[in-house]
């Protein structure tokens, strides 16, 4: 379906909070801080986690194997300097507390610097065939980078059925303050596009939709004109989309660009579409054309809380630590600190906690403002208003789920679909009787997960 | 540098809007009604919402303390019940009775219950039914305006030829009398009709006065506090069910429109079958809970012994309220998951 390239789409419903992006949006990427001992987390993405090949004390070079799993849904991991093998220990995790990783001490510290990325002269991404860029991708550990680490690979299968008729490239960044992909598309533009057409030729898509959101004007302009002086038109457009968030939820993204949605308890491949994030783009074409692993990514460090707010090119497995002190560290006001935006961004206890793969941003809040949100205020009753049903982007009725849970009522949770959530956070949001229903609906997913005992309690 | 770092589920910002704020609102949107009823009524009126809003707030305290519960008035649910309920109580009620039924409504309304929230009924109109139910004359005698308005017919249900200077009927109770006296309905002219905009006929102290309404209503749907679903749903149906009426008799009954500007119609539509916690949560609930209130409604006042039936409406599916519910659940954005 043609959308008007003026038309602001959007998914129906949903909240728009405070943007806060100018902490960053005009920061041009850097190199990150540098590092001597890196920790990389053996699961970093969705699926079966990776095993260590490796063993304490050997030598490593950059962009060697550490972990791998032959399981079909799953991505390696990479060391992104050279060293040596410290130790294959637990490290803190950001989701699953403490989780394998490998780590790497260097000799001495290595400076960073911004990768050399040159698209050849002759680059066209009919010279790939699919299944050789499925394998680069495989090869290269690329996992989702908007957040949920879905391996890249599997997505882009070409084997798979039904066949894809469409890619939609995700570069919303709907999240309040997070403004990496914003920057990838200004300033690593042609190896963003290279990504997408090499996407497009793996996954067979006849057409491409880029969505951003109408705060990023600049993106708007930047990936059109690449993509007009590419003569890549009509067949890849750019999409204007309202400011709105979760307009880069994936489902949310499908609903406003093709007007159409994934079956609930679905997957975006079912209806012949292939969803990839912008900074997955980027990474795509560095795999494919120069065979070089994810190790690195580009991290907002932002927040009112932090001194030197920027967009930086990081080595993953740096310590959250070294990445906030390396931006001027935080200022007395700091009081939280949360890997990705403020609205599904996950808050760390232990400021070791590695970068992985998929964290876009780390984001430090201020006391007053998480004074101002739920877990500082005193959760009072339901007055049932509504609000939460007005601005949930799945149309669900997450009171009644989050109170089915208070009450330990799991199969009257189910009844209201609590496994249709996608866990945007928007009820929370609205919420003024300071009701965690996020909260409790995702308790109430780990709850059904052990009853059916597909995890430990 | 860090040293007492929070943690907890996302997300991490909200909106700056608490169940006060809504609270607050809402008793912000009833200034114009109070502010007609202190026009019309003189200060009789304001001393009833006093002793509404006072006896609420204690009543709440009191009900607090001896369950052993943090104490809820911040909320300010208990001064919109008050003023609610003042607001639907007749401008010569005597004091100590609204003081009753302001205690009815926080005890036997809300508190039993569990407190705000978890009400059925809505507490303003459980403490209003008592009060009809107990004094029920008390409850029907309707004060002349003090900005007096020769207009308005005079006579009253039990003296229909006693010309009477104190108290006034309705114009819902003349209505219904001139149909049992087989007078026709249509004298009532558009003098009268400008009377019951403006508030200048007698009847609840908050009800008279459709301008105030309306004002009330808009600040509190552009400050979003109430969708227009149910005032819209209340409003529509009541005109549809009125037309009817008026279309199978127009001799006896009275024009669909008077019904809007007159009793308590507009006043509930607005202000009490919009309360949160008694009404659905689901937009198709609300339609259905809407248009109920509005037939209720409009069944008794057409076909029922009383003038009046905002209050019996709003009550009635208040109880319907959790089948309502169940019956317009919401289908996931991507639909029926197949299990």
């Amino acid at each position: 379906m043609a959308i008007d390239s003026q038309g602001k789409s959007s998914f129906p419903r949903g909240v728009h909070p405070p943007e806060s992006k100018h902490l960053t949006e005009d920061k041009a990427i850097v190199p990150g801080p540098a590092v001597k001992e890196l920790a990389i987390l053996l699961s970093q993405h969705i699926g079966a986690p990776s095993q260590a090949v490796v063993a304490k004390g050997d030598a490593v070079e950059a962009g060697q194997v550490l972990g791998e799993c032959q399981a079909f849904v799953c991505a390696p991991v990479h060391a992104p300097i050279a060293g040596k093998v410290k130790e294959v220990a637990l490290q803190p995790h950001p989701v699953l507390g403490r989780s394998p990783a490998v780590t790497i001490a260097a000799e001495q510290e290595i400076e960073p610097a911004l990768p050399a990325f040159t698209l050849p002269a002759d680059f066209d991404p009919a010279n790939f065939s699919p299944d050789q860029i499925c394998d680069a991708v495989r090869d290269a550990g690329l996992v989702g980078m908007g957040g949920a680490g879905f391996p890249t690979s599997v997505k882009l299968s070409p084997e798979a059925k039904p066949p894809k008729h469409t890619l939609l490239v995700n570069a919303c960044e709907c999240e309040p303050y997070i403004t990496c992909d914003n920057r990838l598309m200004l300033e690593w533009t042609d190896q963003v596009i290279a990504g997408i057409r090499l996407a497009q030729r793996a996954c067979g898509a006849a057409k491409v939709y880029i969505g951003i959101e109408d705060n990023k004007p600049q993106a708007i302009e930047t990936m059109t004109a690449a993509v007009a002086k590419l003569g890549l038109a009509p067949s890849m457009t750019v999409t204007p989309l309202e400011t709105k968030y979760p307009q880069g939820g994936e489902r949310q993204l499908i609903n406003a660009v093709l007007k159409t949605n994934v079956p609930t308890g679905g997957i975006p491949p079912q209806i012949g579409v292939v969803v990839i994030n912008v900074a997955t783009a980027a990474a795509l074409a560095d795999a494919v054309i120069h065979n070089r692993p994810l190790t690195h990514r580009v991290v907002t460090v932002t927040g009112e809380a932090i001194a030197k707010p920027g967009n930086y090119y990081v080595a993953i497995g740096t310590p959250v630590q070294t990445l906030i002190d390396f931006c001027g560290g935080v200022t007395t006001k700091g009081a939280k600190v949360v890997m990705g935006g403020p609205m599904m961004g996950l808050a760390i206890a232990d400021l070791s906690t590695p970068i992985t793969k998929t964290s876009g941003a780390i984001t430090v809040l201020t006391k007053t403002q998480i004074g101002r949100a739920k877990f500082e205020r005193r959760e009072t009753a339901c007055i049932r208003c509504g609000r939460c049903l007005e601005v949930c982007p799945e149309n669900l009725n997450p009171t009644k789920i989050a109170h089915a849970v208070k009450s330990n009522l799991l199969d009257l949770a189910e009844k209201y679909y609590i496994g249709a959530c996608i866990e945007c956070g928007c009820c929370s949001y609205v919420c003024p009787a300071n009701i965690e229903l996020t909260g409790y609906i995702k308790t109430g997913k780990v709850f059904l997960a052990r009853q059916r005992k597909k995890m430990p309690v | 540098m860090l040293r007492d770092i929070t943690i907890s589920f996302a997300p991490h910002i909200s909106k700056p809007l608490s169940t006060r704020r809504v609270m607050i609102d809402v008793a912000i949107g009833l200034v114009p009604a109070v502010a007609a009823a202190g026009l019309y009524f003189r200060i009789h009126a304001l001393l009833l919402v006093g002793v509404c809003v006072a006896w609420c707030a204690v009543t709440e305290w009191v009900c607090n303390a001896i369950r052993r519960k943090p104490n809820t008035l911040g909320n300010f649910s208990a001064v919109v019940t008050g003023i609610i309920l003042a607001l639907s109580l007749p401008p010569n009620l005597p004091l100590w009775a609204a003081a009753v039924g302001s205690s009815v409504a926080i005890v036997i309304g809300k508190m039993v219950f569990g407190g705000l929230g978890a009400n059925v009924f809505n507490p303003a109109m459980v403490g209003r039914a008592f009060l009809t139910a107990s004094f029920g004359v008390l409850m029907t005698t309707w004060t002349v305006p003090a900005t007096i308005n020769t207009d308005m017919p005079t006579i009253s249900a039990d003296s229909p030829n006693v010309i009477d200077t104190r108290t006034q009927a309705t114009p819902l109770a003349w209505s219904k009398t001139a149909i049992k006296q087989q007078a026709e309905a249509k004298t009532f002219g558009s003098r009268q009709f400008l009377s019951t905009l403006t508030g200048e006929v007698g009847g609840s102290l908050g009800e008279t006065s459709t301008i105030a309404i309306l004002l009330g209503g808009i600040y509190l749907l552009w400050r979003k506090t109430i969708g227009f679903h149910i005032p819209l749903a209340v409003v529509s149906s009541a005109l549809v069910f009125g037309g009817i009426a008026y279309l199978i008799n127009p001799d006896t009954y009275v024009q669909p429109f008077f019904h809007l500007t007159s009793g308590a119609l507009l006043f509930g539509a607005l202000f009490i079958a919009t309360d949160p916690v008694t009404a659905p949560l689901t937009r198709r609930g609300m339609w259905l809970f809407g248009i109920g209130v509005g037939a209720i409604t409009m069944v008794i006042r057409v076909l029922g012994e009383y003038p009046e039936g905002m209050m019996f409406a709003v009550l009635l599916m208040n109880a319907v309220t959790p089948l309502i519910d169940r019956l317009c659940r919401r289908i996931p954005a991507g639909g029926k998951p197949h299990a």
